[in-house]
């Protein structure tokens, strides 16, 4: 979407106290991701507006229209996993609030469980960035955010119903006050409610049925932030989602339940470059069929603890600055699962991180980052990263910015893959990677009214020791496979701003060749170097919008390339384009909003499938409302999210 | 350019010749006549089953026929396959409640004809038809939701409308079929628990017999001799077709960790062939195929006839050659490996996931 050059400019701004004499210096964070270690790294921010946008849809139908991420997705309400740079489902790691989010047992995201609603900021980072985040990074981090909401009072009531007679509703509030003269207190709660049941008015497309479901979701967030005039921030966070998908409920005897429950709570405090978190999440997962008499109940529960501490050392004449932040983690699992070797498995992990980010010039930021794991039983690779950036041309009106990376990533094994009766490899190792990438950026600003920007990145990564549930020996896993992923990526923006009207487009396209290269058995040699499954080798997006005072009418379009749905290729899905159209436009009255949005999905009514070779929906048409109250609004046509 | 010229020659002059063979012999038209049907059973949750088909002296297949014919794929796992007449029979075991189906082609065009859908046909398993009529018989597990194999029936088809007839109830997972002299002969899955073979009258479809057995029950076929050998355990039982007396007992292994299947008569009904396998302990076949004779008193083990493990094994009652499915796993294509009487190797054919059997055009 808007290609962000956050990461450089936010500290030409901080080019104080430059002193010649050392200095360690503490230094004001917020964020919950150290981004500004992530230099030579591509981030893009999602805007708020398209956040608003997508508010009745969960986040893999936002990356997926935005994005080059590549959706797995088993059918409308349900499993829907990414392929993130040509890797796997277990390979993006989801950060909330800087947490990882992955299921411990599964390693990966069901991104149908995750409603927009649920967070404020949404950052995508493309590539290896394994030393800051940790594991699961290897393809590229979802990072979600919660963020201190300013004084006064804003209530939200958001309403939307379907043509498939799917309805959904959200409600909360946003607050924030001043407590004394040395505190100030913000927050935010919000409930979302879906029932999504999908009366489609046909029961096959193209002869493809649909596979009837219904998807049941209900989600809580609750943030509260104290901060103080000194720079001490004390926030808590709480998410709970949960999600009840049920499959041909109708067929009372062969319908299949699977309800799944999060619980995400955390806690963080920070002064003067301290910060400490720590948190719990718990997994509830539950399967049945028929009856539901025979329930198979998973839970886990990870309790983490993180401290860190920053520093910065300032010289030079330039500007030129060294940024350390060095810290520590350590989780404690606890799972009980049925399918494990006993009925409670626990394991502790720990990491210790050094990062470095080194203000070597004006034109040029140099970040150097290590980390090691460690994990009951063995030892994850020691994981370095060297990023840089540097201003190759910079401007009044253009800058055309150069960036690399060169980093190492792994991944520690899900606890399904260590601890599953007889499938699971208690002796398996973690996955290792190297990825390198280089980049082009450029943004091109001729006067006050138009902003370009373009950038081009291409990435090689290849990663050793790929898990793999190998169906030649009945799923067990094992480290048999290596994976080389490598791509291009193209990312092109434009907005223009005439009086009252506002312009823009966004266009991506990414070239993703990701193919397996190890020869492990006699019939490997028919994988080998052949395209990984459901991963597109073309896929592209294209946003564009006009809005002329408060109306807004935005169109998305992604295309996905053919996907091969066999590990030799022989079995494909053919590509295909989708289209939405959205219509929108908002009243205001003093203080009280109300936004009224429709909806057209699958505009070209494209016929297209999912894993399960059933038929994906055809065009459909929503309506949704939002009508909200801000204390503090004063008359203006900005759109609040 | 050239190249589509002499296509275009091509393609108009066996047009005329085909229009002009039309005009003087009304033979039966299709690109299916003769051949090879592999039957895939695809990978579950994928439900990409497929046939495959080649004709005898070709070495590559078309891995999906039924796509190529009708512009989307089966929908489904493929369980088995028999032509009868103007009829084949396609069962589609879809991993989902409510979306299995036995689909009817033109055996000759496979172009769809009619579905036959759930509840009529849930969980299919194998088909027979009934020679010189337009009957069928599908053995179904039912909707089996608990896995206790409680609702299996054999389905009876009739052919001239593609209608459901009768259900006959089969407790413990009806599984394979085999029709003979008015008679059908239905064996269980190995998990099913039961251990009667049952005999169905083919004139009335109603159960004439039920012949207990100490496992589960597989009948194989009948032999040169007429008579019917079941597989029951780790033995080979041949029997009385008419009186259902036990004529002999030939063991097959002692080793009670393994076990035998995917029997086949040679294209004499001389011959048995079978595959002894055991599994690891993640649970992955490994073994070898054997074979003896109708008239041997005990099997040799001890020599394997094909130092491999199968998915499927059939012979093709006009050439004789054995042609044996090999799966690599349920991610990626599986092959048809040919093998002569005397169990040296011809050749393999690529073809779809996981093949478990072949059906054979005249």
């Amino acid at each position: 979407m808007i290609l962000v050059t956050a990461i450089g400019f936010s500290f030409t701004e901080n080019l104080m106290a430059q002193k010649d004499t050392i200095l360690l210096a503490p230094v004001t964070v917020t964020g919950f991701v150290p981004e500004r270690f992530m230099s030579g790294i591509k981030i893009q921010k999602i805007d708020s507006e398209t956040l608003n946008q997508f508010r009745f849809q969960n986040i893999g139908d936002l990356l997926s229209f935005n994005t080059p991420i590549a959706l797995k997705n088993y059918g409308p309400g349900q499993l829907s996993t990414v392929s993130f740079r040509g890797t796997s489902a277990n390979h993006t790691a989801v950060l909330w609030n800087g947490l990882n989010i992955n299921s411990p047992t599964l390693g990966q995201t069901d991104f149908s469980t995750i409603p927009i609603a649920g967070f404020d900021q949404l950052s995508v980072q493309y590539g290896s960035a394994a030393s800051v985040v940790g594991t699961d990074a290897v393809g590229g981090s979802i990072l979600l955010n919660s963020v201190a909401q300013p004084f006064g009072l804003y209530i939200f009531k958001a309403e939307s119903l379907d043509s498939f007679l799917n309805y959904q509703s959200q409600a909360g509030a946003k607050y924030g006050a001043k407590l004394n003269a040395k505190w100030d207190f913000s927050g935010k709660t919000a409930l979302n409610y879906s029932r999504m049941i999908y009366r489609f008015p046909y029961k096959e497309r193209q002869s493809y049925p649909l596979l009837p479901s219904e998807t049941l979701q209900q989600g809580l967030v609750q943030d509260f932030f104290l901060r103080s005039k000194n720079g001490q921030e004390l926030s808590a966070h709480i998410w709970l989602t949960k999600n009840r998908l049920t499959l041909t409920p109708k067929e009372v005897a062969g319908r299949e339940l699977t309800a799944t429950e999060a619980y995400r709570t955390l806690i963080r405090y920070q002064f003067e470059g301290f910060s400490m978190r720590t948190s719990w999440i718990r997994d509830v997962i539950d399967y049945a069929t028929g009856d539901y008499k025979n329930l198979d109940h998973a839970v886990t529960d990870k309790f983490s603890n993180r401290i860190e501490k920053d520093f910065r050392w300032d010289f030079g004449q330039n500007g030129n600055n060294i940024q350390i932040k060095t810290g520590g983690e350590w989780t404690h699992y606890r799972a009980q699962l049925a399918g494990y070797e006993k009925p409670l498995i626990t394991e502790n992990r720990g990491d210790l991180f050094v990062l470095t980010r080194f203000q070597a010039h004006p034109k040029l930021v140099v970040s150097a980052n290590l980390r090691q794991a460690f994990v009951t039983g063995y030892n994850p690779p020691i994981t370095p990263s060297l990023g840089a950036e540097y201003q190759l041309l910079q401007n009044a009106f253009y800058n055309l910015k150069l960036k690399g990376s060169f980093a190492r990533s792994y991944r520690v094994p899900t606890l399904n893959e260590r601890y599953w009766k007889n499938l699971g490899n208690p002796d398996i190792k973690p996955e290792s990677g190297w990825n390198k990438e280089i980049g082009l950026e450029q943004n091109y600003v001729p006067n006050s009214n138009h902003v370009f920007r373009i950038s081009l990145t291409a990435y090689h990564n290849r990663i050793k020791n790929w898990a793999y549930w190998n169906p030649s020996k009945n799923y067990k896993v094992e480290n048999i496979q290596e994976v080389l992923a490598r791509g291009i990526e193209l990312q092109a923006g434009w907005k223009a701003n005439q009086g009252i009207w506002k312009i823009g487009a966004d266009l991506g396209y990414a070239l993703t060749r990701s193919s397996q290269e190890r020869i492990y058995d006699s019939y490997a040699t028919d994988v080998v170097g052949k395209q990984l499954v459901f991963v597109p080798l073309h896929s592209g997006n294209f946003n564009a919008f006009v809005q002329y005072k408060n109306s807004r009418l935005t169109g998305q379009i992604q295309s996905v390339g053919k996907r091969f749905t066999t590990f030799d290729n022989a079995q494909f899905f053919n590509s295909y384009t989708l289209a939405n159209l959205l219509a929108e436009t908002t009243f205001e009255w003093s203080k009280i909003e109300l936004r009224v949005q429709g909806q057209v999905n699958n505009l070209a009514n494209t016929f297209y499938l999912n894993v399960r070779n059933n038929a994906m929906p055809g065009r459909s048409f929503a309506i949704n409302l939002l009508i909200s109250y801000n204390s503090n609004k004063t008359n203006t046509n900005e759109i609040r999210n | 350019m050239r190249k589509q010229l002499t296509k275009v020659v091509l393609a108009t002059s066996l047009a005329v010749v085909a229009w002009s063979c039309n005009q003087s012999d009304p033979v039966v038209k299709g690109d299916y006549i003769q051949g090879v049907f592999v039957i895939n059973e695809g990978n579950f949750q994928q439900n990409n089953g497929a046939v495959s088909f080649f004709r005898r002296e070709q070495k590559t297949a078309q891995a999906d026929v039924y796509l190529d014919e009708n512009g989307s794929t089966l929908k489904g796992g493929v369980q088995g396959y028999a032509v009868s007449g103007g009829s084949g029979i396609i069962l589609v075991d879809n991993d989902k409640a409510g979306l299995d189906k036995a689909e009817i082609v033109d055996p000759n065009t496979f172009k769809k004809i009619a579905t036959i859908a759930s509840p009529d046909i849930d969980n299919p398993r194998k088909v027979v038809v009934l020679p010189n009529s337009s009957k069928a018989y599908i053995s179904c597990w039912g909707t089996n939701a608990d896995y206790t194999y409680k609702t299996g029936y054999i389905a009876v088809i009739d052919l001239s409308t593609n209608k459901l007839v009768k259900k006959i109830t089969i407790p413990n997972g009806p599984e394979k079929l085999v029709i003979n002299n008015g008679k059908l002969f239905v064996g269980t899955y190995s998990f099913g628990g039961g251990k009667n073979l049952t005999v169905i009258n083919t004139a009335t479809d109603e159960v004439l017999k039920t012949i207990p057995f100490s496992s589960f029950p597989t009948p194989i076929g009948i032999d040169a001799n007429g008579k019917l050998w079941v597989n029951s355990g780790l033995d080979a039982i041949r029997l009385n077709a008419d009186t259902y007396a036990v004529e002999a007992t030939l063991k097959l292994s002692t080793n009670t960790s393994k076990y035998v299947n995917n029997f086949t008569f040679n294209s004499d009904q001389k011959t048995i062939f079978f595959v002894l396998a055991y599994d690891d302990a993640n649970y992955v076949a490994h073994g070898e195929t054997y074979k003896f004779a109708i008239t041997d008193t005990q099997v040799n083990v001890t020599t394997p006839f094909i130092k491999r493990y199968f998915t499927g094994l059939s012979v093709d009652p006009s050439q004789g050659l054995i042609y044996a499915g090999l799966s690599p796993s349920y991610g990626q294509s599986g092959y048809a490996i040919r093998y002569r009487t005397d169990g040296s190797l011809v050749d393999s054919v690529k073809v779809g996931i996981a093949p478990t059997g072949f059906v054979f055009r005249q």
